[in-house]
């Protein structure tokens, strides 16, 4: 079947097949390998993307379910491929929230939502601790322990609401 | 031991990684995402059934299929050498039918005749695309006549089990021992106390996130093979693949590993993947390309622990150890597979001392086959094992004599002053401040508050359980000499090359290779250090047997302890070249050269110098250098260490139970290691945290459950359950710092240690919150169910289940018969 979806911010048109999934699209027909595959079940998150602004997994999605969404995917975070790390990013850098980075791009991804929605309450309450590691259940790292991971997001969240202030 | 003469603030500096970008912008290649031109895709037909005489196999159907290039099964490959098993028990022989070069043979590249684990390769399918490759491999038929299925070690070793291998007699692949017998036996006999424990140190299942893969590519016209990989050991690949598996020559394969997604020990295997890619490349001219899923990945890569032990400790009223005892049967799955024999005898049976003094100590360890996927390493493998069995016993020890836990193991700690000390097991211990390190930890977890948290949990409906947990863990594998001695099939040295460009950059190449731990950024730290220069000029490359010097690879926690000194050992040299050369440049005699910043300059006349940039292009030119002065900054060094380095800590879980529901929550954790010097605490920080997750998802909730069948029935992430974010709070961490005297930088063993002892701090914090129901051990993984049935048990008037004094009464273990 012919589809369409909206790929970090470009159109994007090819016919599938009614049984793909939406990351076999992403990584086999459109070349972007950010995403990546570590389980067949849905239980590791390495492969959410946005879909409409949700972290969805995209082993868990028929493109054609997809079709029509605006889907971003870790090739799209920073605007253009060579574009400056997001505060998520650079929180996670200078935490050291990856090793093997494999997980990495999932938990962008997943992240990503979670700090917009922090934003969007104002900032006010920091996230807590409980709270971020509630969020990053579905994400699934074997090499950090998720310990700087969540260190990078109470920093992105803390930069966050100080922009805000002095914004 | 000589310091770094460089800046002080590069070496040991928390500098970001320089890899995290990339990783984070999720712009690093791993195997998956490699497509070379004309790829095809190989998928692999695993056995269903976990032992059967493979009657016929009928490929017809699928080679219909479109897409599909090629079916292939054993009989396509009759000339490839069998994978190799280069780490058999020192001194013990293997009982294995001999591989061609007169190494163990470990497994075919494809079974033929018997299958002998579910997920036993036994056809592979060449397709255009990997879709079509795994439809084909559903349209092939294997005829099974099922043979009676063993999957635990001791019941393989009993009269009349299924036998899995003609060669090998009652599946006994190895009787191995270390320590005095006798000696033991008497201490034990003699002792004022003696406790014993049956403990099962379940078999668990690496899962780095990344599964592994492979893409084999041929070139007619050269005759050449590369492989790509997600390896943790490129140059020890290229070896075993092409000398010992393919038979074609060392020059002719380059083996390429790319960015890899977390190893653990597992990657560093040979698999039949491996050389299927190659093989199945130079027989359809195109590169091919297999990557597994999680399912695969669970059904063949090498699978951890695996121990059945009875344990016994003797000691006096007082608290002094006198001996500990242990017999073990491992369970090496269905193939001895590279080095697995090797991590369940050598590196569990010599730690099972640990941090103590103790006078006599004895393990013997029957390894066996069985139908279960082959036994390899896994993070903290062997020690990990050991401080699980000694650590219970000295909590149980301690019940026994009615003293504290941290007074008992206080007491028999090995003294600073005893170092190099001989464990009487085989292992001599470098260097250590136990003491120190120990009473670091219980100050910062706050032991002496305990007794006041369980009164305050209480009033909430929990039981607070606290546990200790010490170790040593044998790290820097290693000397060759002596890993040859544990009957390790090859040198296990380290190597750096440094090259200096005329422009001033370096670049440093290592064997190593990095699954994960910031090599590129560490080494250049070191390289920096050493030689006086901005690490950001420094360049470091690994991972590809083309550019790289040889190498062992990333195992055992060894590349700061064994690659970094290479490295610092090398820039040595380019250093007392350039020293020796700037005295020609200079004009002076060598004494009065210093050098300082990356170049050199008169002693006492700052401005008779070169810089580091100057010195480079000098050197690359060569004008006026004397004969016994070779041009060009170019350097390698093979790092073979003295000894092994010894790094060691202790840890203290503390953790609440629900009293209704049975639930452990592991409330706070601390842990105070030692690693000796350390090149980046930002990146051994992170090391340290995945550790001890690691270690807590063994005692809490991993576990490789296999049917009566031999089915893996945890092939998933849904059946097996890893560690997730809300499982753990922040840790308490802490340090103490004792070099090792056996490399240049003082360094010991770091990216695995924490893995060693967390499993029995939790299990020894779990029993101390349910002691006074009379129980006195309970199997891991520590799950609500199991919990909540000794709960029961007590609510229900059926009384605890602690044994007599002197014997281990297993809790609610949920394992079908006893150990042993
Ligand atoms: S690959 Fe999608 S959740 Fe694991
Ligand atoms: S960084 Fe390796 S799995 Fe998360």
């Amino acid at each position: 079947m012919d589809l369409t979806l909206n790929v970090n911010g470009l159109p994007r048109q090819f016919s599938a097949e009614p049984s793909e999934l939406l990351v076999e699209r992403l990584r086999d027909g459109l070349g972007l390998t950010g995403t990546k595959v570590g389980c067949d079940t849905g239980q590791c998150g390495s492969c959410v993307v946005r879909l409409d602004g949700s972290s969805v997994k995209s082993c868990l999605i028929l493109t054609a379910a997809a079709a029509g969404s605006e889907v971003t995917t870790i090739e799209g975070v920073s605007g253009t491929p060579d574009g400056p790390l997001t505060g998520l990013q650079e929180a996670l850098r200078q935490e050291h929230g990856t090793q093997c980075g494999f997980c990495t791009p999932g938990m962008v991804m997943a992240l990503g939502e979670f700090v917009d929605r922090s934003a969007a309450t104002g900032g006010e309450d920091a996230p807590t601790e409980p709270e971020i590691r509630e969020w990053l259940t579905g994400n699934l790292c074997r090499c950090t322990g998720y310990h700087s991971v969540v260190r990078g997001v109470q920093r992105a969240c803390a930069a966050q609401a100080t922009a805000r202030q002095e914004g | 031991m000589t310091a770094p003469t460089g800046e002080a603030s590069v070496l040991g500096a928390p500098l970001d990684s320089r890899e995290d970008p990339q990783l984070l912008r999720g712009e690093a290649t791993y195997i998956a995402d490699i497509e070379l031109p004309g790829t095809a895709h190989m998928a692999i037909l695993g056995s269903e059934v976990a032992h059967a005489r493979i009657l016929s196999i009928q490929t017809k159907a699928a080679e219909q299929m479109p897409g599909v290039l090629k079916v292939a099964t054993a009989a396509d490959f009759t000339d490839v050498m069998p994978l190799p098993c280069i780490w058999i028990p020192g001194g013990v022989e293997s009982h294995f039918p001999p591989h061609p070069y007169g190494l163990p043979g470990a497994r075919p590249v494809l079974t033929g005749d018997t299958v002998r684990h579910v997920g036993d390769a036994i056809a592979v399918v060449v397709a255009e695309t990997p879709r079509q490759a795994a439809a084909a491999l559903a349209a092939i038929t294997v005829d099974y006549e099922p043979l009676p299925v063993v999957t635990r070690a001791d019941q393989a070793l009993a009269e009349g089990a299924p036998q899995l291998h003609e060669a090998v007699p009652g599946n006994l692949n190895a009787y191995w021992t270390c320590g005095d017998k006798e000696r033991t036996d008497a201490a034990i006999a003699a002792a004022e106390v003696t406790v014993e424990l049956d403990l099962v140190n379940q078999r668990t299942i690496n899962s780095p996130i990344e599964p592994r893969g492979a893409v084999g590519d041929y070139h007619a016209a050269t005759g050449e093979y590369t492989l790509y990989a997600s390896t943790q050991g490129p140059h020890n690949h290229r070896f075993l693949l092409s000398a010992l598996v393919l038979g074609i020559p060392f020059n002719k394969l380059r083996v390429i590993a790319p960015t890899v997604g977390g190893s653990f020990g597992t990657k560093g295997y040979l698999y039949p993947d491996m050389a299927l890619v190659l093989l199945l490349s130079k027989a359809l001219g195109r590169p091919v390309k297999w990557v597994d899923t999680r399912t695969g990945l669970m059904n063949s890569t090498v699978q951890g622990r695996d121990h059945r032990q009875h344990v016994t400790l003797a000691g006096t009223r007082d608290g002094r150890i006198t001996a500990v005892r242990c017999t073990s049967h491992a369970n090496l799955g269905a193939y001895p597979s590279t080095i697995g024999p090797g991590v369940a005898t050598a590196l569990m049976g010599r730690s099972i001392s640990g941090m103590y003094q103790i006078d006599a100590a004895f393990c013997e360890v029957y390894a066996a086959f069985t139908n279960t996927v082959p036994l390899g390493a896994q993070r903290g493998s062997g020690r990990a094992e050991a401080a699980f069995l000694m650590e219970r016993l000295v909590d149980r020890y301690a019940a026994e004599i009615g003293m504290d836990p941290a007074e008992v193991r206080r007491r028999n700690l090995v003294p600073a002053e005893k170092f190099p000390y001989d464990n009487g097991l085989g292992w001599t211990y470098d260097s250590g401040n136990y003491r120190e390190n120990f009473d670091k930890a219980l100050e910062l977890a706050g032991y002496a508050d305990m007794p006041a948290r369980k009164a305050e949990a209480r009033t909430r409906g929990k039981r607070l359980g606290v546990g200790l947990a010490t170790y040593v863990a044998i790290c820097g594998v290693g000397p060759s000499t002596r890993m040859s001695q544990e009957g390790m099939l090859g040198g296990t040295w380290e190597s750096a090359n440094i090259r200096v460009h005329p422009t001033g950059e370096v670049t440093v190449t290592v064997g190593s290779a990095s699954t994960g731990q910031s090599h590129g950024t560490v080494f250049a730290q070191v390289a920096a250090a050493e030689l006086g220069i901005d690490p950001a000029n420094v360049q470091v490359l690994e991972g590809d047997t083309l550019k790289a010097p040889y190498g062992q690879g990333t195992y055992g926690s060894r590349s700061y302890s064994m690659a970094a000194p290479a490295v610092a050992l090398t820039a040595r040299k380019i250093r007392s070249k350039l020293v020796r050369a700037g005295a020609v440049f200079l004009g002076i005699p060598e004494e009065k050269v210093v050098y300082a910043g990356g170049g050199v300059h008169e002693d006492g006349n700052p401005e008779n110098a070169k810089t580091f940039a100057e010195l480079a292009m000098a050197m690359w030119y060569g004008w006026g250098l004397p004969p016994e002065i070779e041009p060009a900054l170019d350097e390698t060094t093979h790092f073979d260490p003295p000894d092994f380095n010894y790094p060691f800590g202790s840890h203290v879980a503390v953790v609440e139970i629900d009293e209704l529901t049975g639930e452990t929550e592991v409330v706070s954790y601390t842990a105070v290691d030692d690693a000796g010097n350390i090149g980046n605490p930002k990146i051994v920080l992170g090391q340290i945290e995945g550790s001890i997750l690691h270690g807590l998802g063994q005692a809490l909730m991993e576990a490789a459950e296999y049917d009566t069948d031999g089915r893996l029935i945890t092939a998933d992430l849904t059946g097996y359950a890893l560690p997730r974010a809300a499982d753990a709070p922040f840790f308490t961490l802490g340090k103490t710092v004792t070099p090792s005297p056996h490399n240049p930088l003082g360094a010991k063993g770091a990216g695995e240690i924490a893995t060693v002892p967390p499993a029995a701090a939790v299990v020894n914090a779990v029993v101390d919150a349910l002691s006074d129901l009379g129980v006195q051990h309970i199997d891991m993984p520590v799950t609500p169910e199991k919990v909540w049935r000794v709960l029961a048990g007590r609510t229900a008037g059926t009384g605890g289940t602690g044994g007599t004094a002197g014997t281990g009464a297993a809790a609610g273990t949920g394992t079908e018969g006893g150990p042993r």
